[in-house]
Formats: structure tokens, C-alpha cells, sequence
């Protein structure tokens, strides 16, 4: 703990008592789920979110095959409901939020030279709160399940309109998640302000770990207010509270506010791990130093600020003074400033580069690519009267889902690619990658450009079916076939991740030749991470370090394979 | 096809103009992100003998292009106001509308004049699963019809509104018509492609809309907002018929509905159960 305090000397070494390779006394299962290290924690939540994603894709796959025809009677009406208000949740609160969390949870301690996170007790409770949020959402369909959408916003989630006990699995779900995830976020937090090593000044940190910095704000401002949500959610349902009843001085509205800062915030969750790992990946792939890391850093606090400010931009419709819908508008337009400057930095580091299109790169191109159309499609929505055309019809959804899947799905599967040999010590199968890859692009584009336009004729969002006649047929047969492609596609990376973790390609510390602090480690890391924890002098560590060890040795040799030194 | 429904109403004509617009811009930055993308890995990728060129920032190409993305902000955040503005204001309405006059509430979003030619004033009622719409009366017929047939004593048929429909709206065409949103239950959201912008009916509180429908027909809408299991079956339907048309059709509705409630009436009369307010708290389907 005193690692962050340290004096940053040039002494190469300083004295330190590690151990190495204490023996397990507990069998291996129990030891790594009650396991204090970051590194099992972190991997248990990218697991879990990936089945979770599974699961929301099959819920998803489902809807889309309700919806290929028009008046279809696959599936009844309420199991419809019942998948769309699991499924996006799924989506949201159980696959997003966790798999940001979980690469964090991973990656931020070794980017920044710890030996750990500042609370490892804490962390082993939010990943056992996250756990149970996701049984408590899926044994409900023993019984039942919630069926007032991903948001059950009242009065329809009031029990004179839904009075069986879905909400109540929907409110206790989503509140452990919450709570969970707000809960590492502290964590996070604390352990990013006192656990850096020497040197390892705010603007010397890593990308993704800055990422994860700004993320662990954002949940712990946003994440509190929807569990006060919740709680008074649940009050009005069951103890005759009246926070959200129109008729009692309450208002419905207030829980709109609460809910949709929560959600824009998972919305900007989906994206900032994203741009974090991108501003990694692109600049080591491209063999150059990412263009103007100031400006990126700032803006990825400026996305965030911005972001969840324009909540209202969900609420165009509702009944609210102009004023506030034109102060929305304006911070929703101005999110173009930071997005579009991240976007060219991003361009600027490929220019002039060397650039290997490995698996974690062509992810990242792939993710860039997408969340272009995704923010452009955003910024068409941000504008009031566009918004009043566009708003709950599928063409919103579709734009979501662009962000969805280039920041979350896109982004977070090429960080994972690109940390998956950090974590096992072997590399994803590359032509896997490859077909995923293409498959998700494929299916992506498939699967949300024909929802974009079926929105434009008016097909309301939500809706267990549409009728024929209206133009809608064409489109909603195309993209229930691309969402089968889609998720294919993501299918592939899961599997691919599976495989890999025992037949992958066993591969050294360094495999990318990488910059930052966590390629030092060995690969998988000890539980203590470092035996010795380098000064920082800049925010290249490892380009130093192999700098200085080409100086010493003058051998090349060494210092392209990245190998520790010390 | 890559727009939305052709605008039959003057603000669905500012909605589409900016909805172009922004596709447009949306489209350039969008396929320019892609176009640099595809177009600098192809040119940079890694060839042996070749390495990276080092460079770090460079200052003044940072502030010329956060410069352009803001000018570009605040430009369309002063067209969306602008549009929104006028989509908000209600036109008068046209030469072959109907010139109703009402007296109208205070406004919260929308500009409505306070001189004289008002628009036609209407309330649409968000109720699971259907969208109900209580016409004002017909400013020179009403005399001629009064309600003969209702007993005196019945308080709930004289509050009662002359006129309603379910599910499909009667509006003249080329007249201004205020949507007065209001809901019983849940949140329900009101559009119909074609005739102006969606608002919220949001339980104890009154949101407003409105349109001037330029061509006689028949326009099909919806509720937009998830409100439980009949959700997608609560569509609507606007009818566009000329003046005469719809003062006929407002007459001959509202004696339908006063034969119904005449009907209505009698069949309990003959059950003898409810005329009397003293028992007022029986059933009413005991008169079957």
C-alpha cells in the first residue's frame, strides 16, 4: 500500500520480501471464487458477463424471430415482454457494466504497477453481488419473470397495473448489480489514487486505466441514484409510498430523471472502456505513440460530464419546460467536441505508422468503424425535432444497439484479445478472430440499418409485432436474419475465448510489444503482480525499460522480446 | 426510403427538413471517419525496412479540428432551437379549415396565439390499449340539439363530453388542431408518421401537440411507449375529411352517442335498479 507514497529514486532496486507460489490448501474452485486477487476477480466477472451476454444475445435471437413476420405467433405476448425486459437488462446491467468492470478490475492494477486493488474483500462482494443480481434475474423464470421493460418505469411497474412479483425480481436484479459494480468502483477508485507506482503521475497512466478511472466516477455518481430509484420504487409498490403516484403529489417523471441518469450512464459505460482499449491497441499495433494523449485524456472526462448531462435527451417527449430540453440538446451536441477529437487522434495515430493487423487491431478498426455510424446516429437523434420523428421507434433502438456493439461487444472483445494472453499466457486463435470479426460487422450492419429504416416508417419500439401493409415486412425479415449472423459472430469470439484459455498459442510477457507497465509482468502475472515494481518516468514505462536495457547490455536482442529485466 | 413519412402538417414539414439535415451530416462525418480509416491502414501498413514515424501531437491541427466539431455543434444546436421553435408555434389555419373558436388554458411547450382564429381543441385520452378523442362541440348546431332525452336528474350524462370516438380521430382538413394529451393509466406516447411531432400522455400531468393536416385521408399511428401486454394492438387512426364532412360527422356522432346513452338509459329504467341515485352503488349489469 505504501507503493503509491514511494519517493521516486533512480535506485534500480529496492529491498522487498516476495514469495512466490504458496501452496493452495483448498481445492482450486474454492480458492479462485473466494480468491482477494484482482486478477481471479476480474476474470470470473469477464467470464460471467460473457455467459451473460450469451444468454442476452439467445433472448435477443428470440424477439427478432417473433418479429421476422408481421403478426407472428411464435411466441406469446407476455414471454415476449417477459425476454424483452430480461434481455435488455441482460444486455445492460449484466453483460455492459460487468465486462467493463471485470477488464478493469483485471487490467488497472497491473497498468498502474500494484500489487493488487486497495480493498480486495470488497471486490470479491461486488463480483458475489453481481453473481447473485444475475440468479435472482434468471431463476425468476421458474416463476416469474419481470415483464415491465428494461427501465419498468411506473405507473406501469405500480402494482394496480403489474401486481405480480416480476418487478420485484427486476428491482432486487438490478439493485445488486448496482450495487455491486458501485461498490468495485470505489474500489477501483481508491486503489487508482493510492496504489500507482513512483512516477506514475495522473497524466502518465494508462489509457484504458485512465479509462477506468473516469468510469469508476461515473458509476459511483450515477449508481447510488438508481438505487435510491429502486428503494423508492419498491416502497410505493409494497409500503404504500406515493413517490412516483400522480394522484398522491407524487409524480411518475421523477423516476424517469433517476432512471434514464442511470441508464445514459451505462450508454457512456459502453463506450468508455472502448476508447480506453482502442487508445492502446491502435498506437501499439501502429508501432507509434497514440497522437495527443492529452487531448484524449481530457476527453474522456469531458464524455462522460457531457453524457450523462443530456439525459434528458431520452425524455424530448415528455412534458418539461423547453428551456431544459434546449440545455440537454445543447450537452448531447457538444459530446461531438471530445467524441470527434478522440476519433482524430485516433486517425492521426495511424498515420505514418507501421501497422500490424493482428486480432486485437482489427477488432479495434472494427469497433471504430461501427461506433462511427453509432455516434453519428446519436448526434441525428440529439436534435429535438429529429428526436420528436425518431424517438421509440426502432430506429433508436438501432442506434443504441451501434454503440452497444462496437463500444461494449467490438471494443470489449478487442481489449480482451488484446489482455487475453496477459491472462493466460497464450493467444486467441487468429483466424476465429477473423471470422468473428467479419460476422459480427456483417451481421451489425445487417441486423440495425433495417431497423434504422423500418423506424422511419414508424414501427414502434418494444412491440411483440407489427402488422403488414405498412412496409415494415422487408425490413424486419432482413434484420431478424442479421441478428442470427450477429450473434453467430459474437458466439465465435466466446468459443474462440474458451479454447484459447487451454490450447491457444503459448506466447511470452510481451506478446504486442506493448508500452505500458503490465507487459512487464510474467504472463499469467504471480498473485503479487511484480517481484519488483519499476520507477515511471514516463508514459511509455516499457519503452524505457527496454531503453535502458539496450543501453546496459547493448544487445537488442533482450529488449525486443520485452523480456523482465531486474 | 431513407426518410421519414412524407409531412402532411407544417410542423412534420420542419421535423423532416432538419431530419434531412442531420442525416446528411451524420452521413458525411460517419463515412469520412470510415473512408480516413479503411484508407490509412491500407496506405500504413507495416512493411519491412519501413518503421513508424514518432510523432507525438501536433498542436494547431488539435485546436483547428475541436474548433470545426464546436462550430459544427453550435450550429446545429441554434437550428434545432430554431426548429423546434417553429414547430412549436401553431400556424392558423388554412383557407378551406374549419375557423373553430375556443377558449384556451395557459400553454406549457407550445406557442399558441391568443388572438382570434383558435385552433380546433381536442383531447386525446392514453388508456390501456386504446386512445379515445372528446371532440368540443360544434359551435352553430349544438342549438338545435340539446339532450332531450337525458333525465335532468343524471349528473354524469349533462358533465359527460357531446362528442367522442375511439380509436380513429375526425379532423377537418387544413385546420390547426391542439392535441390536449392526457392518460388514465400508464405512460402512453401519441404519433402519427406524417402529422407533426410525439408527446407523452402522461398520467396527472397535460402534454401537448398539435397539427394542420394539408390532405384528406386516412393516417395510421400508434402509442410509442411500452405500456404492458396490449401494447402493440393500441394504434390509431387520423381521418382527414373536408369541413362539411366532419360537421356531419360530429352530429350524426353525437346522436349516435346520445341514442346509445338514451338506450342506455331506458334499459335500466326497466330494470328499475339505478335511476334512483339512492341505490347509485349496484351493479349495473344486473339490467341485462
Amino acid at each position: 500500500m505504501s507503493d503509491g507514497n514511494g519517493s521516486s529514486t533512480l535506485s534500480p532496486h529496492r529491498p522487498e520480501l516476495v514469495s512466490d507460489a504458496v501452496p493452495s490448501r483448498r481445492p482450486r474452485w474454492i480458492e479462485l471464487t473466494t480468491s482477494g486477487d484482482h486478477k481471479d476477480q476480474g476474470r470470473l466477472m469477464i467470464g460471467a458477463s460473457l455467459a451473460f451476454l450469451v444468454l442476452g444475445l439467445v433472448e435477443f435471437v428470440l424477439m427478432r424471430a417473433q418479429l421476422a413476420v408481421p403478426q407472428n405467433t411464435l411466441i406469446e405476448p407476455i414471454t415476449f415482454d417477459r425476454l424483452l425486459s430480461v434481455g435488455q437488462t441482460t444486455l445492460i446491467v449484466l453483460f455492459a457494466v460487468p465486462f467493463a468492470i471485470g477488464l478493469f478490475t483485471y487490467v488497472v492494477p497491473l497498468q498502474i504497477g500494484a500489487r493488487g486493488t486497495a480493498f480486495p474483500r470488497l471486490g470479491s462482494f461486488a463480483l458475489w453481488l453481481y453473481l447473485s443480481a444475475g440468479a435472482a434475474l434468471y431463476v425468476s423464470f421458474a416463476y416469474t419473470p419481470p415483464e415491465a421493460n428494461f427501465n419498468a418505469l411506473p405507473p406501469l411497474s405500480e402494482p394496480a397495473f403489474i401486481s405480480n412479483n416480476g418487478v420485484d425480481v427486476w428491482i432486487t436484479s438490478v439493485g445488486l448489480a448496482v450495487l455491486g459494480m458501485t461498490l468495485q468502483a470505489l474500489n477501483l477508485t481508491v486503489t487508482l489514487r493510492r496504489m500507482r507506482a513512483p512516477g506514475m503521475a495522473w497524466r502518465r497512466l494508462a489509457p484504458f486505466s485512465f479509462a477506468g478511472a473516469v468510469s469508476s466516477w461515473l458509476l459511483l455518481a450515477v449508481g447510488p441514484l438508481m438505487l435510491a430509484a429502486l428503494t423508492m420504487l419498491e416502497i410505493d409498490r409494497h409500503f404504500d409510498g406515493v413517490f412516483f403516484d400522480a394522484g398522491e403529489g407524487g409524480a411518475p417523471i421523477y423516476y424517469q430523471h433517476l432512471s434514464w441518469i442511470f441508464f445514459t450512464g451505462c450508454y457512456v459505460l459502453m463506450l468508455l472502456p472502448a476508447i480506453g482499449a482502442i487508445s492502446e491497441i491502435v498506437p501499439t499495433f501502429s508501432g507509434k505513440p497514440l497522437f495527443s494523449r492529452g487531448a484524449v485524456l481530457a476527453s474522456m472526462v469531458a464524455i462522460p460530464v457531457l453524457g450523462v448531462l443530456a439525459w434528458m435527451q431520452n425524455m424530448f417527449t415528455a412534458s418539461i419546460p423547453v428551456g431544459w430540453l434546449y440545455g440537454a440538446m445543447l450537452m448531447a451536441l457538444l459530446l461531438l467536441l471530445p467524441l470527434g477529437l478522440t476519433f482524430y487522434n485516433w486517425l492521426a495515430t495511424l498515420a505514418g505508422g507501421a501497422i500490424r493487423l493482428r486480432a486485437p487491431m482489427l477488432f479495434a478498426l472494427g469497433a471504430i468503424s461501427t461506433l462511427a455510424f453509432g455516434l453519428a446516429g446519436e448526434l441525428i437523434q440529439a436534435v429535438i425535432p429529429v428526436n420528436w420523428l425518431l424517438a421509440d421507434t426502432v430506429a433508436a433502438t438501432a442506434e443504441t444497439a451501434y454503440v452497444l456493439v462496437g463500444g461494449s461487444v467490438l471494443g470489449g472483445l478487442a481489449a480482451l484479445h488484446y489482455w487475453f494472453p496477459k491472462m493466460t499466457g497464450r493467444l486467441m486463435g487468429e483466424s476465429m478472430a477473423g471470422l468473428s470479426l467479419l460476422l459480427i460487422l456483417v451481421g451489425v450492419h445487417l441486423t440495425f440499418i433495417p431497423m434504422f429504416l423500418a423506424g422511419l416508417e414508424g414501427q414502434p419500439v418494444d412491440a411483440y409485432r407489427f402488422f403488414e401493409g405498412q412496409g415494415l415486412d422487408t425490413y424486419n425479415l432482413i434484420a431478424t436474419i442479421g441478428s442470427v449472423v450477429l450473434s453467430i459472430g459474437i458466439l465465435v469470439s466466446v468459443i474462440n475465448a474458451a479454447r484459447s484459455a487451454s490450447r491457444g498459442v503459448e506466447v511470452g510477457p510481451d506478446p504486442w510489444h506493448g508500452e505500458t507497465l503490465e507487459w512487464y509482468a510474467p504472463s499469467p502475472p504471480p498473485e503479487h503482480n511484480f517481484d519488483v515494481i519499476p520507477d515511471v518516468r514516463s508514459a511509455e514505462p516499457l519503452r524505457d525499460i527496454r531503453d535502458a536495457v539496450l543501453a546496459r547490455e547493448g544487445s537488442s536482442e533482450q529488449a525486443e522480446q520485452g523480456a523482465p529485466v531486474a | 426510403m431513407l426518410g421519414p413519412e412524407s409531412a402532411h402538417s407544417p410542423n412534420a414539414e420542419d421535423l423532416n427538413a432538419l431530419y434531412w439535415v442531420m442525416l446528411a451530416i451524420a452521413a458525411v462525418l460517419a463515412l469520412a471517419a470510415n473512408a480516413a480509416l479503411v484508407a490509412l491502414v491500407v496506405r500504413h501498413r507495416a512493411v519491412r525496412g519501413r518503421s513508424a514515424r514518432r510523432v507525438r501531437s501536433r498542436g494547431r491541427a488539435q485546436f483547428i479540428v475541436a474548433g470545426g466539431l464546436t462550430a459544427i455543434a453550435i450550429v446545429i444546436f441554434a437550428a434545432g432551437v430554431i426548429v423546434t421553435h417553429s414547430a412549436s408555434k401553431l400556424d392558423s389555419a388554412g383557407a378551406d379549415g374549419l375557423q373553430a373558436s375556443r377558449p384556451l388554458t395557459a400553454q406549457r411547450t407550445l406557442d399558441v396565439p391568443s388572438g382570434d382564429p383558435q385552433p380546433l381543441k381536442i383531447t386525446a385520452v392514453g388508456q390501456q390499449w386504446i386512445w379515445r378523442y372528446e371532440y368540443p362541440a360544434p359551435a352553430a348546431d349544438q342549438s338545435s340539439s340539446p339532450n332531450p332525452s337525458a333525465p335532468a336528474g343524471t349528473g354524469a350524462s349533462a358533465s359527460f363530453p357531446q362528442t367522442f370516438s375511439y380509436y380513429e380521430l375526425v379532423v377537418p382538413v387544413d385546420t390547426t388542431v391542439l392535441l390536449t394529451l392526457d392518460s388514465t393509466d400508464v405512460l402512453h406516447r401519441w404519433w402519427v408518421p406524417g402529422l407533426g411531432a410525439k408527446a407523452d400522455a402522461i398520467p396527472g400531468t397535460l402534454n401537448q401537440t398539435w397539427f394542420r393536416a394539408d390532405e384528406e385521408g386516412v393516417y395510421d399511428g400508434a402509442s410509442y411507449a411500452f405500456s404492458g401486454a396490449g401494447y402493440p394492438a393500441m394504434r390509431t387512426r387520423v381521418r382527414v375529411v373536408d369541413v362539411p364532412q366532419y360537421q356531419q360527422w360530429l352530429a350524426e356522432q353525437a346522436q349516435g352517442i346520445q341514442k346509445g346513452q338514451a338506450f342506455v338509459q331506458a334499459q335500466l329504467a326497466e330494470g328499475g335498479a339505478l335511476v334512483d341515485n339512492s341505490e347509485g352503488d349496484e351493479a349495473p349489469g344486473g339490467s341485462e
